[in-house]
């Protein structure tokens, strides 16, 4: 009996050591989206902390001067446009795979952006006459998503990501859904 | 098979990037109450084959705005950033049986203008133009009716009204847009003025 628990703990800790060595042993990644670059002129960087197992966290940076957004909200075809978001997340791994793998997200969002609204005031000679008035809004909001992540030579991130949320404090002035659609690339060290 | 987890991923990304907001509306027209009689048919007892049926429009630049207790008029000229026209559209149909009734349709130079400017096709597209001296938008044109039969006018062909017509500023893109809604006189309960030619 005794050897045999001598065999499970050797064995436990060859595991665990094997598991500790090349990509566990890197703590960190940094990614880029590219699609949120490509597709809506969005620049979004995103920091992601591994702990060794399942789980992870980390944040994401947005910010965002899409033209065509721009245009619309100009137009008045929306009456908002996001500018910046700050979306902290928690990740855990949803398959085994140490180099590709399904994950799930809970994130927060803190963002903010420029909104504009149809207003009615009075001229000099007591007129009354509609124009739009631009302001800035902020909210906060949660979601979640799914992804799928692999990994070149264990260091080059490839990361796929969809998820939505809703925000919850200003939503009369906010986008009443954050999506977080990314096609990433990072390095993991 | 990952590949299709790829294009899964992908493809669900993609549904909810076109979910990112569900503002994505107009917020920029502004809708009006009009008066009676801003849109006019200048009816006649007969019609004669020859005559014409004339459609007049006489929009001020300040218009009530029902609802409204701190100023009583609204000024929908510098609403509109300056719109130098509103538009309406009406139809002139004409009764080919029992049943079915067709379109009728004439060029343009054969409508008699005498203010603001149509263009006729499946529709008459009516343009007010705005008038600096007097501060009226204002529309006059004659439709020639050239053979004799029953006949009826509808301004619903772009509108949703029936017994009213709908007037939209043709403001830049980046403007206000004001859509008036008037009531017009001389309609049945379902939107026609029915009308006979000798």
């Amino acid at each position: 009996m005794k050897k045999v628990l001598l065999l499970l703990i050797l064995l436990t800790t060859a595991t665990q050591a094997q598991e500790k060595t090349g990509i566990d042993s890197k703590k960190n990644e940094f990614r880029v989206d590219v699609l949120s670059a490509l597709v809506w002129q969005k620049a979004s960087f995103s920091y992601e902390r591994f702990f060794g197992g399942a789980f992870s966290t980390g944040f994401n940076l947005n910010f965002s001067d899409s033209g065509k957004l721009n245009d619309d909200f100009e137009r008045g075809y929306r009456n908002n446009v996001p500018k910046f978001e700050i979306n902290p997340y928690v990740r855990y791994q949803l398959s085994k795979g140490k180099t590709s793998f399904y994950f799930a997200e809970v994130f927060a969002s803190y963002n903010s952006g420029d909104y504009k609204e149809i207003v009615r005031l009075v001229d000099n000679n007591l007129n009354g006459y509609y124009t739009t008035k631009k302001s800035t809004y902020t909210d906060f909001g949660l979601g979640g998503g799914l992804g799928y992540k692999m990994y070149i030579k264990e260091a080059f991130a490839i990361e796929f990501l969809a998820g939505f949320g809703s925000n919850l404090t200003n939503r009369d002035k906010s986008p009443d859904v954050i999506s977080r659609v990314g096609f990433n690339l990072g390095y993991r060290f | 098979m990952k590949k299709i987890h790829y294009i899964t991923l992908l493809f669900i990304g993609l549904l909810f990037s076109n979910c990112d907001t569900n503002d994505d509306d107009f917020y920029k027209t502004i809708y009006v109450e009009g008066g009676n009689n801003i849109v006019r048919i200048e009816t006649q007892s007969t019609y004669n084959v020859g005559d014409y049926l004339y459609v007049k429009a006489d929009l001020a630049r300040y218009i009530p705005e029902p609802g409204q207790t701190e100023t009583a008029l609204l000024d929908i000229y510098k609403t509109t950033g300056n719109a130098s026209q509103f538009v309406f559209s009406y139809v002139i149909e004409r009764k080919i049986n029992a049943t079915d009734w067709e379109v009728v349709t004439v060029n343009d130079n054969q409508l008699d203008i005498i203010s603001g400017s149509a263009q006729n096709g499946a529709y008459v597209y009516a343009i007010c133009n705005y008038n600096n001296t007097d501060e009226y938008y204002r529309y006059n044109v004659g439709f020639p009716l050239l053979t004799a039969g029953n006949y009826r006018l509808t301004f619903g062909y772009n509108s949703s009204s029936t017994n009213s017509v709908e007037m939209v500023s043709l403001s830049a893109p980046k403007n206000l847009i004001v859509n008036l809604n008037a009531a017009v006189d001389n309609l049945d309960n379902n939107g026609y003025y029915y009308f006979t030619v000798n």
